[in-house]
């Protein structure tokens, strides 16, 4: 069984415009020790399907239709205590810009600490402490910085603490929303690798989210990619990358410079991402695609099947 | 010195040097000075567009903000088609300014968000004191047709607000352009723009230089984004040239030791052909060597104890137009199979 399942998730915000559809009639699965990435341009709802996966949805999102089971338990009833438990527990998240994410006014360690006795209370504190040092160690932080407080770190260290602290209570399952965004190339590599070495030792899940298809194909197993949230194609980094299917996917890897290779001219993507207000008919794709059909901008297109992992969401992809 | 089928030097940097004193009391780090830029000697040629390649605080910023007067120089000379900047006063200052433009990282901060796309578009205009209003309306609406938003109309009368990422970067550009600099310095123009945009974006770069030779200065950090639009490129590290080169012979051929770190460490995808690592970075840093050193001496994989540590390379000719500051740069290719740095001991 996975770990994770999320089936025909759909997500909506309530504006003064009416209702944002931001997530729509989405499904995907995460095993253990293996990763899925969130591939999207912003916008397109990724950051919102991490928020609902944590319960943090803002008070005027909601989860309008579909379930998200975490090792069979549904996680749509959870009361508000049940969420705390889980949370950080079984299922944590690196937050986008790390910069950000940690109190200011208060030493990294204590930080970690408290996130680790609020979960274990049975805990001392001098517990407590020699595993945010056993997590320090794993992450690559030198032990005598332990007592700094967050502006004292750099970039790279203060994302390496706040993934510390997603490890900090053992969860199955990590949320990192672009967690190297902020960060220089090198560093940036060093956390990627680090955070595949750490899930391949715990097993973990991870769902990776990110706007940046070459850092998702370099960690991840699976990719699924998004755009004005639907999820128009999924299937192993290896099929999306050799064979992509969906006019966007498409579009997308075309639109990204490599390091090597032919250099071959970039194919921009005209056009802009549709409002996600109001009704929506047809392929959200459709405005922007090279080959759609006449059907295409009233029928919503079918989800076409290619193997048992890979699946585009549009009918004229072959 | 020069070859003849080179277009001109239009720009030079002479042993550019810039220092700030950092802002604090002394007790908790501040009042140190830290070197922005050290003996940075460049030239970029009429129609080129030129990477400046680095990581953040590498001071490539600095050397954008230079170029364009945002910024002084504590050492050195910058001239452009040969004329010290230093020396230019009054007129020819404010023909300088004109002549050297310079777009920003972030569309979202630099725009008035009070003033129209026509007015912000116009602006430079109006500072110069160039044609009527109906001649800036003119101009206004073509160049922003030229930069890809059409009907201009359309936009013009537009809030900064109204647009997307991408179409306010490209204001930026347009209102860059409306004064026909020779010299354009895009710092960062895509970072905060997602790959639909940026590619957008890049496009408009390439138009740009071919369709009015002007000369443009991409500051970067992204070896992929200066590999597309680059003909030649520069590396920076802590101020200091590292290599500079073709573009193609920089990324392909990589001789510096910093270079091929940050080869390694980007994100490879596609058809990137076989991959080697060169493994030039270790980790943890050593300790630092005093200031006479290398400026990579710390995180450097091939660093000699004696040499780079006491004496700073200087920037030499390796192949024609390829330099590299590094005392073992035209000694045997580096080793392919060099102890990778990889953290978590997988």
């Amino acid at each position: 069984m996975a770990l994770l399942e999320v089936e025909n998730l759909s997500i909506g915000y309530r504006t003064k415009k009416g209702v944002l559809q931001a997530v729509d009639n989405v499904s995907f699965s995460v095993e253990a020790g293996r990763s899925l990435g969130l591939v999207g341009e912003s916008g397109c709802g990724k950051t919102t399907i991490g928020m609902a996966l944590m319960g943090l949805l803002p008070r005027n999102g909601r989860v309008t239709a579909g379930t998200m089971r975490l090792m069979g338990r549904d996680m749509l009833g959870l009361s508000r205590e049940q969420w705390r438990e889980l949370r950080w527990k079984e299922i944590a998240m690196i937050f986008q810009a790390a910069m950000n994410a940690l109190n200011p006014v208060q030493r990294v360690d204590q930080q970690i600490a408290e996130a680790i006795l609020t979960h274990n209370p049975g805990l001392s504190r001098g517990e407590a402490h020699s595993q945010v040092e056993g997590l320090y160690q794993l992450v690559g932080l030198p032990l005598e910085r332990l007592r700094d407080y967050p502006h004292q770190y750099s970039g790279g260290m203060k994302q390496r603490a706040i993934i510390a602290m997603a490890l900090a209570c053992n969860p199955k399952i990590i949320v990192a929303d672009e967690p190297t965004t902020a960060l220089d190339v090198i560093v940036q590599d060093q956390i990627l690798q680090e955070t595949k070495a750490l899930q391949k030792e715990f097993n973990i899940g991870i769902i990776f989210i990110s706007h940046d298809i070459s850092i998702v194909a370099e960690v991840c197993h699976h990719i699924a990619i998004m755009y004005a949230g639907q999820m128009v194609e999924t299937g192993t980094t290896d099929e999306v990358f050799r064979d992509a299917k969906h006019p966007y996917t498409r579009a997308l890897l075309g639109s990204f410079p490599a390091l090597g290779g032919e250099r071959r001219p970039l194919r921009p993507i005209p056009g802009e991402p549709p409002l996600l207000v109001g009704q929506l008919m047809g392929c959200r794709f459709c405005d922007r695609c090279p080959v759609h059909g006449k059907a295409c901008k009233l029928e919503p297109p079918q989800r076409r099947r290619f193997s048992d992992t890979h699946f585009a969401l549009c009918d004229h992809c072959d | 010195m020069d070859h003849p089928p080179q277009p001109a030097t239009i720009l030079e940097l002479r042993g550019i040097g810039k220092q700030y004193r950092s802002k604090g009391r002394a007790r908790q780090g501040g009042g140190q000075t830290v070197v922005a830029l050290n003996n940075v000697t460049l030239d970029f040629r009429a129609g080129e567009i030129f990477g400046l390649v680095g990581e953040s605080g590498s001071g490539k910023t600095t050397c954008g903000r230079l170029i364009v007067g945002l910024e002084k120089a504590d050492q050195g000379e910058l001239l452009l088609e040969g004329r010290s900047y230093g020396t230019l006063k009054g007129e020819s200052l404010r023909e300088y300014r004109r002549q050297v433009q310079i777009i920003f990282q972030d569309p979202y901060q630099s725009l008035n968000p009070q003033l129209s796309i026509l007015d912000s578009v116009a602006e430079p205009l109006v500072t110069n004191r160039v044609g009527d209003n109906k001649e800036r309306l003119e101009k206004v609406l073509t160049t922003l047709k030229a930069v890809g938003l059409s009907p201009p109309e359309d936009y013009a009368f537009r809030f900064p607000h109204q647009l997307s990422g991408g179409q306010r970067q490209r204001v930026a550009i347009a209102r860059a352009m409306i004064l026909g600099p020779k010299v354009l310095v895009a710092d960062e123009p895509t970072s905060m723009l997602d790959a639909s945009y940026s590619a957008q974006i890049f496009d408009i770069l390439l138009e740009v230089r071919q369709r009015l030779a002007t000369t443009i200065i991409l500051i970067t950090h992204s070896l992929a984004a200066a590999r597309y639009l680059c003909d030649r490129i520069a590396v920076i590290y802590r101020g200091n040239l590292m290599e500079t080169g073709p573009a193609d012979a920089v990324i392909s051929d990589p001789r510096h030791p910093y270079t091929q770190a940050l080869i390694d460490a980007t994100p490879k995808f596609g058809d990137c052909g076989p991959i080697k690592r060169y493994g030039t970075l270790v980790s943890p840093e050593r300790p630092a060597s005093g200031s006479a050193g290398c400026a990579f001496f710390r995180r450097c994989g091939l660093a000699h104890l004696g040499r780079c540590a006491r004496q700073a390379p200087e920037l030499t000719p390796l192949t024609l137009g390829h330099l590299v500051a590094c005392h073992y740069a035209s000694q045997t290719p580096v080793p392919e199979t060099g102890q990778a740095c990889r953290l978590g001991g997988m």
